[in-house]
């Protein structure tokens, strides 16, 4: 008998909510894949036709939060934002999506975003990476910079851009205020670097 | 572009930095630049740190003065093993300051002066006194909107009914926009910068390894205490509420008919990190000197300005620490308005007693209990410890502060000849590092510098002793509660009250 395409959704979706929780209470090494099955009430082997790994159920919810800040981020604009301030607000709004799921991104994170060679990348790793370095593009072509994923530009910036989510995940200040600090110089850095000596704005004295 | 742009460029660079530092000791001149350009050249162009000693940019004025003062003291006249280990000093120092976040501006304002003086007119170090305060960096409004999500959990433009995207004034820990509430009034909101007060403590540690070569011998210890309590006041003024709540204090210490105005606080739109009251219509005070103001409305603003530091002393025994002239909003009907009450230090039982008995002895002309107090406050169990230089420099400078409590009828706080005989002596404390004392003394001495610095430029006078005998309730009055006369429309200031700095 085949379930129906609404069941399926209803039984990933369980899958997916069981999973944070139990991250979230035990952290993501303590908690196994079988924990997560029986939690959600489902069998093992039927757990990873839908999920191969637990990094993939953890990475699932990275990118939907991701695609939810991205979409709410287009709400936010009003067109008369700098180069720096959309990317701030880019930034600003994907992590407060992904605030809920900080208590285990770390290690999550480490595993699926690492920039060093692997044996096995992680494919919604990749799928993070370029929505939101294409996200970057489509900004930075708004603001007159021609730039693709994979030239200087963009490892430039996916370096900064890791070096904000691994201190936002770790950050221990109110609301990860310090944070908000870093990703400011970061982007500033970053815009002064694309634009030569004269932007970068008034941090660069 | 011609080849030989990159060199033509790199001497200009040269030429513009050799512009940059002081005509005096043209050998020490040349060698400064050199280590300028060496630390500089040292890291890729692209960071803040190199730009900022390159482009000549008023931070590198600044900056090139302080290094200066430092050459000057501790190079110039050295011997060659000396000097060498100054330069290793000074290099390190360099690398520091370019990394210092908040403190920066601050430190460097204040090199700027000891290298200018005694070169400086009086009229550009009072401009350059209230110059003294820290600076966070600005936010764009991008920034400002995730504050308020944080803060409140929406953004500006729904909490109020309009909010300027563009700050109106810069604030020591970030800045403030104008907004209007739902209700109508117009009001100030000061947003602080997301985690300032890690930069905070971070500039603080940076600033200890900066003053370590400075060779303070017995008195370093009494640095690392100070440098402790200006940590512990400006992480008080990272908490906004705690601001909200003094600053309803001082409000309710006045009355309308006193003609200083404390803004009221809102605090339904206030946190930790935003602060939102009533927004007062009104001019700084370069704007204030630029219209040419009467001697009797210059005359006015000094006795409120007095009024209204004397009684947060007498009454509230706080100290408005911070020296911004920012801070005081001059009103088109002629009243006073005082914002900004982040950074105050309030005094501690001990401290203020000795305050008391201090000018206790100044208007008794008890000159041994003077010494004995002067002493006692510089941290020294004898006169003799103490050192006659050090004993009577220190004098010196109290004496100057405390001048206007000995004086009869009108004070002229413009006077160029009162105001010099303080800047040198200060100067010459800071020069011969006497700074050993209470950690208290910073604020009292910041608090009494960036008042007496616009009441200088105001050009103004008041009876100073009238408000002394009002507000402390000392010398045989009773603190009245009128103290400065009726209001009259701005065309026609009211009569030349009498009253500070």
């Amino acid at each position: 008998m085949r379930i129906s395409e609404q069941a399926k959704q209803l039984c990933r979706a369980r899958i997916l909510e069981k999973a944070a929780e139990l991250f979230a209470a035990r952290g993501f090494d303590q908690t196994t894949t079988r924990d997560i099955a029986l939690a959600a009430g489902v069998a093992a082997g039927t757990m990873f036709n839908y999920f191969p790994s637990k990094e993939t159920m953890a990475m699932t919810m990275v990118n939907e939060a991701l695609a939810q800040g991205r979409e709410e981020f287009l709400t936010r604009l009003d067109g008369g934002e700098s180069l720096e301030e959309e990317l701030f607000l880019l930034i600003g709004t994907e992590l407060r999506r992904l605030r809920p799921l900080r208590p285990f991104l770390g290690p999550v994170l480490e595993r699926s975003l690492s920039p060093f060679p692997r044996k096995s990348v992680c494919p919604e790793g990749e799928t993070a990476r370029q929505e939101h370095l294409e996200c970057v593009r489509q900004i930075l072509l708004r603001h007159g910079f021609v730039t693709t994923p994979e030239d200087v530009a963009g490892t430039i910036y996916w370096s900064l851009y890791l070096g904000i989510l691994a201190s936002w995940t770790g950050d221990q200040s109110d609301n990860q205020e310090s944070s908000r600090a870093l990703i400011d110089y970061a982007i500033r850095t970053f815009v002064q670097m694309i634009s030569g000596a004269h932007r970068g704005g008034d941090h660069v004295r | 572009m011609s080849a030989d742009t990159p060199r033509k460029r790199g001497i200009e660079a040269r030429a513009a930095l050799l512009d940059l530092m002081p005509r005096q000791e043209e050998a020490a001149r040349r060698r400064l630049a050199e280590l300028v350009e060496n630390v500089a050249a040292k890291r890729p162009p692209t960071t803040s740190f190199s730009r900022f000693w390159i482009l000549g940019s008023l931070q590198a004025k600044v900056s090139c003065a302080y290094l200066a003062y430092w050459l000057r003291s501790r190079w110039a006249d050295a011997e060659e093993r000396e000097r060498l280990k100054s330069e290793t000093h000074l290099k390190a120092a360099l690398e520091l300051l370019g990394t210092m976040g908040y403190l920066r501006g601050a430190v460097m304002k204040l090199g700027q002066m000891l290298a200018t003086f005694p070169d400086a007119l009086p009229e550009e170090f009072a401009r350059l006194l209230p110059a003294l305060h820290f600076e966070a960096p600005p936010m764009h409004y991008a920034m400002v909107r995730e504050v308020f999500l944080d803060e409140f959990g929406k953004e500006p433009h729904e909490l109020f009914a309009s909010f300027e995207k563009q700050a109106f004034a810069a604030a020591s820990l970030g800045q403030v926009h104008r907004a209007r509430l739902h209700s109508g009034e117009l009001v100030a909101v000061k947003i602080q910068y997301p985690g300032i007060a890690r930069t905070i403590e971070s500039d603080l540690k940076n600033l200890r390894l900066l003053m370590q070569p400075m060779r303070l011998g017995e008195d370093w210890d009494n640095t690392v205490v100070k440098l402790a309590e200006v940590e512990r006041v400006l992480l008080a003024e990272t908490d906004y509420l705690a601001e909200a709540t003094f600053a309803q204090t001082v409000r309710d210490a006045f009355t309308p008919g006193d003609g200083i105005v404390i803004p009221r606080v809102y605090p339904e739109y206030s946190t930790r990190r935003v602060l939102t009251t009533e927004y007062l219509e009104g001019v700084h005070l370069e704007e204030l000197l630029e219209s040419r103001p009467s001697q009797e409305l210059r005359d006015r603003y000094t006795h409120l300005l007095t009024v209204a530091t004397t009684r947060m002393l007498y009454r509230t025994h706080w100290l408005l620490a911070d020296p911004n002239p920012g801070n005081y909003i001059f009103m088109p009907d002629g009243r006073l308005g005082l914002v900004d009450f982040g950074c105050t230090r309030e005094l501690t039982d001990e401290e203020w007693q000795l305050q008391v008995k201090v000018e206790d002895a100044l208007l008794r002309r008890d000159e041994k209990e003077m010494e004995r107090l002067i002493v006692k406050a510089s941290l020294y169990d004898s006169a003799g410890q103490m050192g006659r230089e050090r004993l009577e420099l220190i004098g010196r400078v109290i004496r100057w502060q405390l001048e206007p409590w000995l004086s009869e009828g009108m004070f002229d706080f413009g006077d160029e000849d009162f105001f010099r005989r303080g800047m040198d002596a200060m100067v010459e404390v800071m020069r011969k590092g006497f700074t050993r004392g209470m950690p208290v003394h910073i604020w009292t001495n910041r608090f009494i510098l960036g008042a007496r610095g616009i009441v200088y430029r105001l050009k103004g006078r008041c009876d100073f002793q009238e408000i002394y005998r009002r507000e402390s309730g000392r010398g045989g009055r009773e603190r009245s509660t009128t103290l400065c006369p009726p209001l009259t429309p701005p065309a026609e200031p009211s009569p030349p009250p009498e009253g500070e700095g």
